[in-house]
């Protein structure tokens, strides 16, 4: 177990090289500059070249991908070009923000939508069936900003029972810090009960056709047996998996709900440094997404073997 | 009570309709979509406009016509190269193996971990923002799923017993490949490729939403969508239409898919 | 939802919310974070907005962007123009209690001259732009004297700039003693409060605040100053529907709206609206180098073909009337000749089409979709009207970040655009002209008016100023290097709580703002 986790992870330290070289080159293949959108229109080209030359920025594309690089090894991912802050402890403190946010959101999705997913699948073609694979595709295809924006609009003005704006930390104040919190991630439940219900409906289908599903028919099984003993746990394993991909995917699309609730987290922080054209901060919060795209996977794939009783992790 | 041909019969519906939406909106429009009437901005749904209009006055039944051809080229154009590509490079890394294989796979995963706002921002400035510049952007950001889930197919099936006797049966590679491996892969397509076709339809919306405008020479349901958030207040007709409108859409190519995947997909000949 | 608890959860967030609100707190909405709290140096106009509600220069705008004496009580200038006596206002204290005397003046200016502070401005007085500032001294507690190279007639509206943090004095402590930036510590009507980056920033009353005067009458960054609510936060909001819902469940108590959202607030029982103006200049650029649009006659068949009245009606929600002028109309160089603009004539514009030989090219107009700006819209109307006498046009969407790197390179056809702020006719003049081979973002490169330009930024009489502007204006008028179309409108929704605020110059100034209970 411990090995097959240590593999994993020298595994992917190609995958993080090759994401920190392409950030870096992607970024500033990207027309804009920082030193130009700091002074904005009234600068000359004199004050533009002044400034990136104390940014560092006219030196050649090698030599800063060195710099960078060896301060990275070092764990030091350098400071904002914006706001002159230290890169990582900013990207964790936004990345708390946004993992409660997904964590919480993803795990009540899944506990709504798997079963759901699972049932409309055994009841495939069903009424029920095209009522809930109906219900997951409305959800899905609003897209989160208008969801959040009816929901604010109706807990936050017509009922008054949320707060409209702002945002305090858990850790500064527990109940309102949760109060402020339920929005984000009621939009983001919502939202992610369609993608669920559709991919656990999917993998479900997929373990029904297979022959030991007909067997177990065969051999006059009750369907709720068949259903219980043999398709939900062996379908649970594919959903789990694809579960870990929506998480890792989640962490850079949650800019959008961040965006509507005034949550200061990491999806916001990757947008507006892409806006900003922050290079030190986008580098730093794409190889800390990667990061923990592939650390998700691996827990996921650990965890594997709890649902799937016939994978043993090696 | 089951029902596969009542559903197909709805999906085949929704698509039928959607299709001659979008061949009716590509000839001809009530209104010209384009065209500005500012006596006529933010009308509410009355006999002249079914829809209603829009902040410039533009008829909203108009462009959703438009948009209709627009949306569904760029979304079907995206899927089509997502597949296309993310097939050949998960068979060749699933069927090569080896050192070629962690290669691929060590770029694929990098390009899956990219958050899609970037890689889109990114892909757009690169090939240039216009209607052709978001296909590429997209089709690329979708690629690596496709790639990683025919790959997975490949490596699971390799071992197989029919692909085993296929190759003992003296077939060539290509057509063990072609023959027995790539029908498996058609159902986990299927529910990728329906997905994919409704992110699309929403990626547009979401990077306008974040201030990253998609070019709109014509008018598209993504951005008539985003564009419409503003006016949810004085103007709710703006934005429930399109977003009716990908709805139900959505829901058409799933019930399709369904159909289609069950028809295609080899384990299920000869079943029902 | 099971009906019981979320009734609880609404009366207990009720409950906290209520708490803060009694305390004479504002809340305020800003769309974004401020830069740095360092005065002129990492900054952009909200930043600027913030530290100078806390600190204050000698001279400062008054409301129709003209330098008058703020920390100094007054000016003198020697007959040759080059030195500036400025005498310094008694009774005024830094927030840490000390008393303002000449030698802070010299400390911070010796700071600011320093290449280690990175002041923004730092070559408008070191002679690199032509100005500089030879020798400033102190020659009693009350007295600074600044000595120029050349008598200027913009030294003092330089010193004034916004964007250079009005070149403001502050306490030494408000620097730590390794050099770095603490927090300013100056001599406005509020103090510093608390900043958490990315959540709100905010600033409190200065009880010892000396007004330059106390009739409540407010005038640019001069006037009646007194700090009349206790803390002031700056909420920061970036979604223009969370900013309105958040105004109209009371949590906002002021901020800025989007223009077409003042119909809509302004049925809201709980709200006023208040439409201010400012010296932002919208309009549409147009690259005079790009082969098909150096032809002038195609460039006055697009000027005539736009219809003023729906454009600018259409972009600002109705809020704003069309300036074709490159000078904002609160100037008091804006007079008869800057307010004839650009005719709208279709059948002109047909006929100058066909007398430019334009064979159908299509011209691409660039544009950005920020919700704030209305560089969309332009260039939504500009397409169509442009379409309606034959002229091809498509729209390029691109992101700010990018935009504003293809306006720096001059790559473009034509773009929607927005100009910052200028007050001085001769500087709103210069952003947009100068020679394309030093500087690719100029627009209008044509040497006679450049000299024309060149001239009005050493002439200080004014009757002779206006001369050299109006000439100017109608060379523009008839050459059509670019189209300016209107200028902001910033519409701010408040609480029918708050009293006494004036919008001006895109500024959300606080004093003389009340908070009724």
């Amino acid at each position: 177990m411990l090995r097959f986790a240590l593999t994993r992870i020298v595994m992917a330290i190609p995958t993080l090289l090759i994401v920190a070289v392409s950030v870096f080159v992607l970024i500033r293949l990207i027309p804009g500059d920082p030193a130009s959108l700091m002074l904005g229109d009234l600068a000359t080209p004199a004050s533009i070249a002044d400034l990136r030359a104390r940014l560092g920025l006219d030196q050649s594309l090698f030599t800063q991908f060195g710099i960078w690089f060896s301060h990275l090894l070092k764990g030091d991912l350098g400071v904002s070009i914006n706001s002159q802050e230290p890169i990582l402890p900013l990207i964790l403190s936004r990345f708390w923000v946004s993992a409660q946010i997904v964590l919480v959101a993803v795990f009540f999705a899944s506990l709504v939508a798997v079963p759901a997913g699972v049932i409309a699948a055994w009841q495939q073609d069903s009424t029920l069936d095209l009522g809930l694979v109906g219900a997951a595709t409305l959800l899905l295809s609003i897209p989160t900003f208008w969801l959040g924006l009816l929901l604010l609009l109706f807990f936050g003005l017509k009922l008054e029972w949320l707060p409209v704006v702002g945002y305090v930390s858990i850790g500064d104040d527990p109940w309102r810090g949760i109060i402020y919190l339920i929005m984000p991630i009621l939009t983001l439940f919502l939202h992610e009960i369609g993608v669920i219900l559709r991919m656990a409906r999917a993998s479900t289908l997929e373990v029904l056709r297979l022959d030991y599903i007909t067997h177990a028919r065969a051999k006059g099984l009750s369907e709720g047996a068949v259903l219980w003993r043999h398709a939900f746990k062996n379908a649970f394993g594919p959903t789990w998996t694809l579960i870990g991909l929506v998480l890792g995917n989640l962490l850079g699309g949650i800019a959008v709900v961040e965006t509507v609730f005034t949550i200061p987290g990491l999806g916001r922080l990757l947008v507006d440094s892409i806006f900003a054209r922050d290079y030190p901060v986008i580098q730093g919060c794409m190889l800390f997404v990667a990061f923990c795209y592939v650390l998700v996977n691996l827990v996921i794939d650990l965890c594997y073997p709890i649902f799937d009783p016939r994978v043993t992790a090696q | 009570m089951r029902l596969p041909a009542f559903n197909a019969l709805i999906g085949g519906g929704l698509i039928g309709g959607l299709l001659i939406a979008a061949g009716t909106g590509a000839l001809w429009t009530p209104y010209d979509p384009l065209k500005l009437s500012f006596r006529e901005k933010l009308a509410a749904p009355s006999a002249a406009h079914w829809l209603g209009t829009d902040e410039f006055g533009r008829d909203v039944l108009s462009r959703l016509m438009a948009g209709a051809a627009t949306s569904v080229w760029i979304s079907l154009l995206t899927v089509v190269l997502a597949v296309i590509f993310g097939t050949l490079i998960g068979l060749f890394s699933g069927y090569v193996r080896g050192w070629v294989d962690r290669v691929i796979m060590a770029f694929n995963d990098a390009l899956l971990a990219f958050p899609g706002i970037l890689l889109a921002l990114g892909l757009l400035a690169v090939v240039g923002a216009n209607k052709y510049g978001i296909i590429v952007a997209l089709g690329i950001a979708y690629t690596p799923s496709v790639a990683r889930i025919v790959r997975g197919t490949v490596l699971s099936l390799r071992e197989k017993e029919f692909i085993a006797a296929s190759r003992v049966m003296g077939n060539s590679e290509a057509f063990t490949m072609t023959r027995h491996i790539l029908p498996n892969c058609i159902a986990p397509l299927t529910v990728l490729a329906t997905s994919m076709f409704g992110y699309v339809l929403l990626a547009e919306s979401s990077l306008s939403f974040l201030g990253l405008g998609v070019p709109p020479p014509a008018p598209t349901w993504g951005n008539m969508l985003a564009g419409a958030r503003p006016y949810i207040g004085q103007a709710m007709w703006l934005g429930i239409f399109p977003g009716l409108c990908i709805s139900l859409t959505l829901l058409g190519i799933n019930l399709l898919g369904d159909a289609v995947r069950d028809r295609l997909d080899p384990r299920m000949r000869g079943m029902r | 939802m099971n009906r019981l608890p979320a009734h609880l959860i609404g009366a207990a967030v009720a409950a906290t919310l209520a708490g803060p609100a009694l305390a004479q707190s504002l809340t305020v909405s800003v769309a974004a974070d401020v830069r740095s709290i360092n005065p002129g140096v990492n900054r952009d106009d909200n930043t600027d907005d913030f530290v100078l509600q806390m600190v204050e220069g000698l001279v400062g705008y008054d409301e129709g962007g003209t330098p008058g004496s703020l920390l100094a009580e007054k000016i003198d200038v020697s007959a040759d123009g080059k030195t500036y006596i400025f005498t310094l206002r008694k009774g005024v204290k830094f927030h840490n209690g000390a008393p303002l005397t000449s030698a802070d003046v010299l400390w911070s200016w010796n700071r600011y001259m320093d290449p280690k502070t990175d002041w923004r401005c730092l070559t408008e007085f070191d002679g690199r732009n032509g100005l500089k500032v030879e020798a400033v001294e102190a020659p009693d507690a009350n007295t600074v004297t600044m000595k120029l190279n050349a008598p200027n007639a913009l030294f003092l509206d330089a010193l004034a700039r916004t964007d250079c943090a009005m070149a403001a004095v502050i306490h030494k402590d408000s620097v730590k003693a390794d050099g770095s930036f603490d927090k300013p510590i100056g001599t406005g009507p509020f103090k510093m409060g608390e900043w958490k980056r990315n959540e709100f920033y905010t600033m409190s009353a200065f009880e010892d605040y000396a007004s330059p005067r106390a009739d409540g009458k407010t005038d640019g960054y001069l006037g009646s100053k007194r700090p009349l609510v206790k803390d002031v936060k700056f909420l920061i909001v970036r979604d223009p529907a969370t900013v309105k819902a958040g105004l109209l469940s009371g949590a906002i108590d002021m901020g800025g709206i989007l223009n077409s959202d003042v119909d809509e607030l302004r049925k809201a029982p709980s709200l006023t609206v208040q439409v201010g103006t400012n010296a932002v200049r919208h309009g549409l650029l147009i690259q005079t180098r790009d082969p098909l649009l150096k032809n002038v006659k195609l460039r006055q068949a697009i000027a005539a073909a736009i219809d003023y009245d729906e454009l600018v009606s259409a972009a600002s929600a109705d809020l704003a009337k069309p300036n074709n002028s490159p000078l904002y109309p609160g100037s008091s160089y804006f007079g008869d000749v800057e307010k004839q603009g650009f005719k709208y004539d279709p059948t002109r514009a047909k006929k100058l089409l066909q007398e430019s030989g334009y064979k159908g090219e299509t011209i691409t107009i660039l544009a950005n979709k920020r919700p704030t700006a209305v560089s969309f819209p332009q260039a939504v109307v500009a397409q169509a009207m442009l379409q309606a006498i034959g002229i091809k046009v498509e729209i390029e969407v691109l992101e700010w970040a990018t935009q504003l790197d293809r306006y720096n390179k001059g790559n473009y056809q034509m773009q929607a655009f927005s100009y910052s702020a200028r007050f001085d006719p001769a500087l709103a003049f210069e952003q947009f002209s100068g020679n394309k081979d030093k500087q690719p973002r100029k627009i209008w490169e044509e040497p006679q008016a450049l000299a024309l330009i060149d001239k009005a930024m050493t002439v200080a009489d004014k009757a002779e100023r206006q001369k050299l502007f109006d000439e100017l204006h109608k060379r523009y008028i008839a050459e059509v290097p670019m189209i300016f179309t209107f200028n902001g409108v910033e519409p701010y929704a408040l609480s029918k709580r708050v009293k006494g605020f004036q919008a001006w110059q895109s500024k959300q100034r606080m004093w003389e703002v009340t908070l009724a209970n």
